[in-house]
C-alpha cells in the first residue's frame, strides 16, 4: 500500500507548529496507530524530502480502544488512533493533527489534565454508594466507560479549554455520582447545572464520536429531570 | 502510630490507586506518581472479573476451596499463608468496591454475578460486564479524587520513576524524571510503593498495555532488591492476532461455555473436552495454551451455538473487539486464537506485609510476586492488586518514622550529572531497536516451550544487546525515558533468563522440554539477587519471604 502521511509536528510546547510528510508502505488492514509504529520502528523515519526525521511522539498504552490515549484529529475527524482503520479512509493522503482543544506536548500528543482538574474543582466523585431501588445499572456501567480521552471535548461547538463549560465527559461523571449517591444528588446537579447544563447547546456531537458509545444525551435527561 | 508518615506510590492503576485511598484513609499523606492519568492504566484491561466467596446463604462454595482452587492453580508455590490471607479477604473486598460505587453487574436477586473461570471449582469470579477493571478504575478515580480534594492525595503525572533512594538496606523515596522538563527531582518519602506491572517490554507487544515495561523493577533488583519466580511467565491462551497486538479473549467466553476445537480432514476435534472431560475447556491457562501450541492447526474458540441476548450482554466486548478488528461475528463464527504472554507471576520478592528486601520499600500488584506461585488463576489479579494494596498501608499505618533523613544530595546531583551527559551525546543507533531485539529474543527463547540449548543461546543473545547498549549514546529521535530505561530492562531480561534456565523441572507455567516432570524437591520459590554484574540465584527453601 503506497500512502503519504501528513502530520502536523511541534517538537515541544512553546515551538512552533510544522507539517512533515512520509511515505507509508506498510500492511493495508492498519489501524493508524499501527501506521505509526510502522513509520516509527520499520526503519529511521525518513519523510518525503529523503530527510532523516525525528520518531512521531503520540500516547498509547492499551491499543484496543480501552485506554484513550490515542485520540488524535485522522483527516480531520477526532477519533482514537488504534480503532481508525485504513481500510475505512478515502484518498491517498491521511493527514494527522493533534486534538485542537487541548494544549499540544509534543506531536500528536496533547496536555488534557484539564478534564480531571475540572472534576477535581467541582469535588465531583462518589463518596459511598447509596443503592436505591429502580437504578438504570446499565446506563451507570455505560457512564463509567468514560475513556478521558477528550474527543467529546474536541467535537463540542461550546467547549473551549480553560472555560467554565466542561463538556460532555463532566456530564457523564456528574450522573453517575447523581445515580449513587443519592445524598449527593442535589450539590451534583448544581455543578453541572453551572458547569454543563447552562453551555450546552445540544448539537450532541460528543454523542457521534464517543468511542465507547456513552449515550450522554441519557444522562442528561436523567440529571435535567 | 505516626500520622503524619509521607508515602511515594509509583504507580496510578487498580493497586496504586487502592493503596493510595487506603493510606490517606489511614492518616498517611500520599504522593501518587504516573506518566499518564489512571484511565491509561493496564488496570483498565482487566476484563474477566474478581474472585470472592461472597458466603450468601444456600452458597456451596468456601474460602478453603478458593485457597485450594489458588494453590493448586500456582502448583504449590504461592505462600499457603499469603494465599489464605488473600482469600480470607476477598468478600471484604467486593463489599468495598460496591461501597465505593464500582458498578458490578447483578443477577435477578440484585446480588453480585458470578461467573466460572479457568481451574477453579466453583463459580466465584465476580464482574461488570465485559470490562470489570474499567468499570473498578472509575469507582476509584473517584475515590482518589475525593482524597485529592481532601489534601490527602497528591497526583504527580507526567513524571517517570528513576531511582529509589537507598542507604544502608534502607529506603527513603525516589528521583522521579519529569518528562515535561527533562530533569530529575528527588522526592523523600517514609516509603516507596512499587505498583508499576508487569514487564511486558521484554516481550514486545503482548495483551497488556505498553506503558508497564519492568524498568523499575530492573533499576530496583539493581539497586539490591531481590526479585522471585521471574520465570513464571502466564501465557494467556487465547488471543485474538492483529496487526497492531495480540487481544486478549478473556476467559468469560469459555467460562460462559465456550469450546476449543482445531479442523482435521474437515472435523472438528474438540480436544480440549477429548483429553481432559467435559470440563476441559476450563483447565488452568498454563494447560490450554501448551495444549493450543501443541495442535496441529489453527485452534478456534467457538461460542456462536451461544444465545445471542447472552453474548450481548455478558460477552459485549468480545463480540465488538472481535468484529472491529478482524471483521468476526462471533455469533455466527468460531474465533481464531493463539497463546501469547499475559501475566507476570514472578517481581519483586516480598514478604507478607508486601516489604522488599529493602526496608520502607514496597511491592504491590503484578509488579509483587506472592500469591500466584507457579501460575495464576483468572480472577485472582485484580483480587491481588486490592488485597496487597490494603494490606501495604495497614502495614504502613503501624510503622513510625524517623524524622531523620540521609543526605542524598551527592547520588541524587551525581545522577543529574550523568543522565545530562548521556542527553548531550548523540547516537545514530536507535534504542528501539535494542528494545525490539530483546523482545524477539525473548519471544524465542522464554516461550510456552523452554529448554536448556534455548535458555543459553538467549542469554548469549541478551549478551550480545548488553554490550552494545553498554556503548550506546544518547538516541534523540525518542524521548529521555526509552533511553535510560533499556539498561535495566536488559538486566531483568537476562535475570528472568537465567531463572528459567535455573529451574530444571516444569511446573506451572515454566515448562521445560528437557525436564518434563514437576520435581517435588523444588517446590520453592526462586530467588535472584544482583550485585555489581554478578546474578545469584537460590531456592527459598526456608520460606524467608513468608514472614
Amino acid at each position: 500500500m503506497n500512502m503519504k502521511v501528513k502530520i502536523l509536528r511541534k517538537k515541544n510546547p512553546g515551538s512552533e507548529s510544522y507539517w512533515e510528510t512520509f511515505a507509508y508502505n506498510g500492511p493495508e488492514n492498519n489501524s493508524i496507530a499501527g501506521v505509526l509504529d510502522y513509520l516509527n520502528y520499520h526503519d529511521d523515519p525518513v519523510n518525503v524530502q529523503g530527510k532523516v526525521s525525528d520518531r512521531i511522539t503520540w500516547e498509547c498504552s492499551c491499543l484496543q480502544g480501552e485506554c484513550g490515549a490515542c485520540a488524535m484529529v485522522i483527516n480531520g475527524v477526532p477519533a482514537l488512533a488504534c480503532e481508525t482503520f485504513l481500510r475505512d479512509l478515502k484518498g491517498s493522503e491521511i493527514v494527522l493533527q493533534p486534538l485542537r482543544k487541548f494544549p499540544v506536548v509534543c506531536d500528536l500528543a496533547v496536555d488534557r489534565s484539564s478534564m480531571q482538574e475540572n472534576l477535581k474543582k467541582t469535588n465531583a466523585y462518589i463518596g459511598d454508594y447509596i443503592p436505591s431501588p429502580g437504578e438504570d445499572h446499565t446506563h451507570q456501567y455505560n457512564a463509567a466507560k468514560c475513556l478521558k480521552c477528550g474527543l467529546c471535548l474536541e467535537v463540542c461547538p461550546n467547549y473551549v479549554n480553560g472555560n467554565t463549560f466542561y463538556g460532555a465527559a463532566f456530564a457523564n461523571d456528574c450522573y453517575l455520582i447523581y445515580a449513587r449517591n443519592k445524598d449527593k444528588a442535589g450539590d451534583i446537579r448544581k455543578v453541572y447545572g453551572e458547569h454543563f447544563a447552562a453551555g450546552c447547546s445540544k448539537s450532541l456531537s460528543c454523542v457521534d464520536v464517543c468511542p465507547v458509545g456513552i449515550p450522554t444525551l441519557a444522562s442528561m435527561a436523567k440529571l435535567n429531570r | 502510630m505516626n500520622e503524619h508518615g509521607k508515602i511515594l506510590i509509583i504507580g496510578s492503576g487498580i493497586a496504586g490507586m487502592s493503596c493510595a485511598v487506603r493510606c490517606a484513609e489511614l492518616g498517611l499523606h500520599v504522593q501518587m506518581v504516573s506518566p499518564y492519568p489512571s484511565e491509561r492504566s493496564q488496570s483498565v484491561m482487566a476484563s474477566g472479573g474478581i474472585n470472592a466467596v461472597l458466603g450468601l446463604p444456600g452458597e456451596d462454595d468456601t474460602i478453603a476451596s478458593h485457597i485450594e482452587d489458588t494453590l493448586k492453580g500456582g502448583s504449590y508455590l504461592g505462600g499457603e499463608k499469603a494465599v489464605t490471607g488473600l482469600c480470607e479477604s476477598a468478600s471484604d473486598i467486593i463489599a468495598w468496591l460496591e461501597k465505593i460505587g464500582t458498578v458490578f453487574s447483578r443477577d435477578s436477586s440484585g446480588t453480585v454475578s458470578r461467573r466460572a473461570f479457568g481451574g477453579q471449582s466453583h463459580k466465584r469470579t465476580c464482574y461488570c460486564g465485559a470490562a470489570t477493571g474499567k468499570q473498578i478504575v472509575t469507582a476509584l478515580v473517584m475515590e482518589c479524587r475525593e482524597m485529592e480534594v481532601k489534601g490527602l492525595v497528591e497526583r504527580l503525572t507526567g513524571r517517570h520513576f528513576y531511582s529509589a533512594l537507598i542507604e544502608d538496606g534502607k529506603c527513603y523515596g525516589a528521583l522521579l524524571f519529569n518528562q515535561n522538563t527533562n530533569t530529575l527531582e528527588t522526592v523523600y518519602a517514609n516509603a516507596l510503593i512499587m505498583a508499576t506491572g508487569g514487564q511486558n517490554a521484554l516481550f514486545g507487544k503482548t495483551t497488556g498495555s505498553t506503558l508497564c515495561d519492568g524498568y523499575a523493577i530492573g533499576q530496583l533488583f539493581r539497586q539490591g532488591a531481590e526479585l522471585k519466580n521471574l520465570e513464571f511467565i502466564q501465557f494467556h491462551p487465547t488471543t485474538l492476532e492483529t496487526s497492531q497486538k495480540k487481544m486478549m479473549i478473556t476467559e468469560a467466553v469459555r467460562g460462559e461455555g465456550g469450546r476449543l476445537f482445531y479442523e482435521l480432514d474437515g472435523k472438528r476435534i474438540w480436544f480440549m473436552e477429548d483429553k481432559y472431560g467435559p470440563n476441559g475447556n476450563l483447565m488452568t491457562r498454563d494447560i490450554v495454551a501448551r495444549e493450543i501450541s501443541a495442535a496441529p492447526s489453527q485452534v478456534y474458540l467457538d461460542i456462536s451455538f451461544l444465545d445471542p441476548d447472552i453474548i450481548d450482554t455478558r460477552l459485549s466486548e468480545v463480540r465488538d473487539l472481535c468484529a472491529k478488528y478482524r471483521n468476526i461475528d462471533i455469533k455466527k463464527e468460531p474465533i481464531p486464537v493463539t497463546p501469547s504472554v499475559h501475566f507476570f507471576m514472578g517481581g519483586l520478592a516480598v514478604h507478607m506485609n508486601h516489604e522488599t528486601n529493602i526496608r520502607n520499600l514496597f511491592a504491590i500488584g503484578e509488579c509483587a510476586s506472592m500469591y500466584h506461585g507457579a501460575n495464576r488463576l483468572g480472577g485472582n489479579s485484580l483480587l491481588s492488586a486490592i488485597h496487597s494494596a490494603r494490606i501495604t498501608a495497614e502495614a504502613l499505618s503501624e510503622c513510625s518514622f524517623p524524622d531523620t533523613v540521609p543526605d542524598f544530595s551527592a547520588y541524587t546531583e551525581a545522577q543529574k550529572k550523568k543522565l545530562t551527559s548521556f542527553t548531550n551525546t548523540e547516537s545514530n543507533f536507535p534504542v528501539s531497536y535494542i528494545r525490539d531485539m530483546t523482545a524477539e529474543i525473548m519471544q524465542k527463547h522464554m516461550g510456552i516451550i523452554r529448554d536448556d540449548d534455548s535458555l543459553n543461546k538467549g542469554l548469549e543473545e541478551i549478551d550480545y544487546c548488553m554490550k552494545i547498549s553498554s556503548h550506546l549514546k544518547f538516541d534523540s529521535s525518542v524521548n529521555t525515558y526509552l533511553n535510560y530505561s533499556m539498561e535495566s530492562i536488559l538486566i531483568l531480561a537476562k535475570a528472568t533468563l537465567l531463572a528459567a534456565r535455573a529451574r530444571c523441572e516444569s511446573r506451572g507455567a515454566h515448562w521445560r522440554s528437557d525436564f518434563p516432570d514437576t520435581d517435588p524437591s523444588q517446590q520453592y520459590a526462586d530467588i535472584i539477587s544482583y550485585d555489581n554484574g554478578a546474578y545469584s540465584i537460590r531456592l527459598d527453601r526456608e520460606h524467608e519471604y513468608e514472614s
